[in-house]
């Protein structure tokens, strides 16, 4: 029997398990950004701090610390893991290929990670026990460890985008996979929007502090102002790089939606820069609701879209340009001896290459061709859209809103043949594309 | 399930080192996750015993708030290192991973925020506790239950994980397709046996403790004392309790007479000796790891012996050797994690014996220990990005 490694499928009704994964990758690219950008910030202060014989700075450190401690650490250790659990559940083979690709790289930054996470609690707890030499010296340390995990999973999330050069096809190693050609434009987009993001949370708290000392608020929102600025204008060069790295197929989604993403990120900038530099000319004037109501803005009109949309750009693969979205292997890697799967599929079917499959569901039958249909639908297409009338996650009913069942099969031959670019080249024996089609129409978009 | 499916299972890149090493190393991390976990859930629930005991009784008074600060430290620490297991194991039981996480995709979910509710209400407690005396119980017990649900979830994907047999009537029962990821497994005396043991190790953590302060001065000799006591009780009591329940796991899965049982049943009685005469806690401890590596063998044998059973055998598991990356671990691993790790305990161990403030700077060991970790890490960093710019020139020119 020919079998591929295909998981049972876990479906999220309405919204797709992958809007679950986006969920908490949000989250967590929040408060990791945060985090290593804080670290950074932590060791500019620290030596501030310590070369002006600056006293009144480490009351400021302890309490950033402390909250960066159970925003960043609580929030962003569980969502970490998180993401990589979700994301296990709702692309399995995805999560796989990276595994096996990249398990040393993962296992080198979880040292990094050890430390960090360690060394976060000394940080903070011991700022007041320890004299400042050795303080500085921990902060230093902790700022590597910081950006040392950004620098070990920014290649492995390059990866998922694409590899960035064929040689990694060829040779399977993981160092080809690692350092693509995004890679480093990847690293530093995200060093800008760290650094960006330190100041914005720093505004959080100095503000908090001004009734303790109005005088010291200011000068750190001033500098906060100042920092974030920096960030920005990092992140908008190298986004600006990272995006002329990336392959005809990402190029091919962001184009649908090129004109509306521009406009909201050229909104953005105009806010941010106007929030960055009230900070530095009217230092007063920035309050606590006002900070943290900018941080709810990044959240929700920066990176929710951002990330949905990189999502989005890997279509139709999910990991290294081989593994289509709906964990299917499409193409070979020599270097690590993999097969392409489509052409066993084009031949035999989903139903009889898929080990999940119950057996009575393998071959289609006038009883369970729907029954049948359903299921095909969801293997094939639920990973990137809601089947539902009243789904909201790319939901298929904006697509095929009105057709009837010849119309639904005209589009998945032409799908099936590389129609479309940013859909997975996907050929079925005649009737699987039939019970497809003939689920589809019985939904009466 | 049949072999050659879960074959199949495997991911076509195959594994880039020998599977053995993996699997040693999913025992070890497995081990000190599972120490973390117990002493989160030993401390936190003492912790909450002296929420109501402390602003009648002076040792409870200080012992409260340092257990919470231990449970709220071992939840950072336990969720760091419970990352590795995950990943190793991952590698070489693909099938088990996946499948498990696949049915439970829901529970998956849930499992994330469960966790982190439960950490923030933890956050609260301590604060609570902080800010007046006994304060926040409900806050701490909800919270308390909160993580221990978690911990029943995790316990649902291990169990589900080792149950390949019963996979498709998972996830197809009566041949009806189910994909809404809700499927729940338990195996009560596992789990039991498991969550006992977070009594002997809160009982071993609280002779350390009165061990560890009995050099300070600002700390009562009597408090210290009351500490060692109870820590003997606990610990001997919760030994006895974990030993029976693990006899009956042991039964329950036919492995009594294994000798890895037998060995740990000996390691669980030596350490019992050793917790009631209390001559040296940290000695104990030493032990205590040892029985833990052994119980984490045990988990991973009745894996190992349900899947070769069906055919599925990790040894067997194509290797695609990958040096360079192996190397950067290894390397990582031993010179910056040991010599970095040992530079921040070496501080801690040091701030906690002294009273007041710490000179690092005029202690050999810690400047030492500093100066190397901070060269390391830049050392790596260059490295890092010589390897990429190396590796890109290669490939794009």
């Amino acid at each position: 029997m020919d079998i591929i490694g295909q998981f049972p499928l876990f479906y999220f009704p309405e919204y797709g398990s992958a809007w679950m994964m986006g969920m908490t990758g949000t989250i967590h690219i929040l408060v990791s950004h945060t985090s290593v950008g804080a670290a950074m910030l932590f060791a500019f202060l620290a030596y501030k701090a310590y070369k002006e014989n600056r006293t009144d700075l480490y009351p400021y450190m302890k309490k950033y610390g402390m909250f960066l401690l159970i925003f960043s650490y609580v929030v962003g250790s569980i969502t970490g893991p998180g993401i990589w659990y979700t994301a296990t559940a709702a692309s399995p083979r995805g999560i796989s290929a990276l595994i096996h690709n990249f398990v040393w790289v993962w296992a080198t930054e979880w040292v990094f990670f050890v430390y960090e996470v360690i060394g976060v609690f000394v940080l903070v707890y011991f700022i007041d026990k320890i004299d400042k030499k050795t303080h500085l010296k921990l902060t230093y340390t902790f700022a590597i460890a910081s950006v040392g995990t950004l620098a070990l999973i920014i290649g492995i999330i390059s990866f998922m985008m694409w590899p960035g050069t064929a040689a990694y096809y060829a040779t399977g190693s993981a160092s080809d996979a690692f350092f693509g050609i995004n890679t480093f434009p990847h690293m530093f987009l995200r060093i800008g929007f760290m650094i960006m993001m330190s100041g914005v949370i720093g505004l959080v708290i100095s503000s908090a502090m001004k009734k303790e000392n109005a005088e010291l608020s200011q000068e750190l929102t001033k500098k906060m102002g100042y920092i974030s600025l920096f960030g920005g204008f990092v992140t908008m060069f190298f986004f600006m790089w990272y995006m002329g790295t990336l392959p005809d197929n990402a190029h091919a989604v962001f184009n649908i939606t090129k004109g509306s993403v521009i406009q909201t990120r050229i909104i953005l900038a105009i806010v941010f820069s106007a929030y960055f530099l009230i900070a530095i000319l009217r230092p007063k004037i920035i309050n606590t609701p006002i900070a943290s109501i900018m941080i709810a803005v990044i959240l929700l009109a920066g990176l929710w879209p951002g990330e949905k949309l990189r999502e989005s750009m890997r279509k139709p693969y999910v990991a290294g340009q081989y593994i289509y979205s709906n964990q299917i292997i499409s193409r070979d890697v020599e270097g690590k001896g993999i097969k392409s799967e489509l052409p066993l599929i084009a031949q035999k079917g989903l139903l009889k290459v898929n080990p999940f499959v119950p057996e009575r569901l393998r071959v289609i039958t006038d009883e369970n061709k729907l029954e049948v249909g359903e299921l095909l639908t969801k293997m094939s297409c639920s990973n990137c859209h809601s089947l539902e009338k009243t789904g909201v996650y790319r939901p298929l009913k904006d697509r095929l809103t009105g057709m009837d069942k010849e119309g639904v099969k005209a589009i998945l031959y032409a799908i099936g043949n590389g129609g479309m670019p940013y859909m997975p080249t996907l050929k079925l024996p005649d009737e699987e594309y039939d019970a497809i089609a003939e689920y589809i129409a019985s939904l009466k978009y | 399930m049949d072999a050659s499916v879960l074959l199949a299972l495997r991911d076509p890149a195959g594994i880039p080192f020998y599977p053995v090493v993996f699997q040693a190393l999913y025992i070890l991390t497995w081990a000190l996750h599972a120490a973390f976990v117990l002493l989160a859930l030993g401390s936190m629930g003492l912790s909450i015993y002296g929420t109501f005991k402390q602003k009648d009784d002076s040792h409870w008074k200080i012992l409260t708030p340092h257990l919470i600060q231990t449970g709220k430290l071992s939840i950072s620490i336990l969720i760091v290192l419970g990352v590795a297991p995950l990943l190793f194991t991952q590698v070489i039981y693909d099938p088990n991973w996946y499948v498990a996480n696949t049915l439970s995709g829901m529970w998956v979910f849930i499992f994330i925020y469960t966790l982190l509710v439960g950490y923030i209400l933890y956050y609260w407690y301590y604060y609570a506790n902080k800010a007046k005396e006994g304060g926040g119980k409900l806050v701490g017990i909800v919270s308390f239950l909160v993580l221990v649900f978690a911990g029943i979830l995790m316990h649902n994907f291990a169990v589900t994980s080792i149950m390949p047999n019963e996979w498709m009537n998972m996830y197809a029962p009566n041949g009806v397709v189910d994909t809404s990821g809700l499927t729940f497994n338990m195996d009560i005396p596992r789990l039991v046996f498991l969550v006992s043991l977070a009594i002997p190790v809160v009982g071993i953590f609280l002779q350390n403790y009165s061990r560890f302060l009995s050099t300070r001065e600002d700390f009562s000799e009597d408090f210290v004392k009351y500490c060692a006591i109870l820590g003997t009780k606990i610990g001997a009591v919760g030994l006895v309790i974990s030993a029976v329940t693990f006899i009956i796991w042991m039964i329950e899965v036919g492995y009594l007479m294994n000798p890895l049982t037998i060995a740990t049943i000996i390691g669980v009685l030596i350490l019992l000796y050793m917790v009631y005469t209390n001559v040296n806690s940290y000695i104990t401890t030493g032990v205590l790891v040892v029985v833990a590596l052994l119980i984490s063998s045990i988990r991973e044998l009745i894996r190992f012996d349900i899947m070769t059973g069906l055919g599925y055998n990790i040894y067997d598991y194509p290797v695609n050797l990958e040096l360079p990356s192996i190397t950067m671990f290894l390397l990582t691993f031993v010179i910056m994690g040991f010599i970095g790790v040992a530079y921040l305990l070496t501080m801690a161990w040091k701030v906690g014996k002294t009273q007041g403030v710490f000179d690092g700077s005029k202690d050999k060991a810690v400047t030492r220990l500093g100066n190397y970790t901070l060269f390391i890490m830049s050392i790596w960093m260059v490295i890092y990005f010589g390897w990429g710019m190396v590796t890109l020139f290669k490939n794009i020119l």
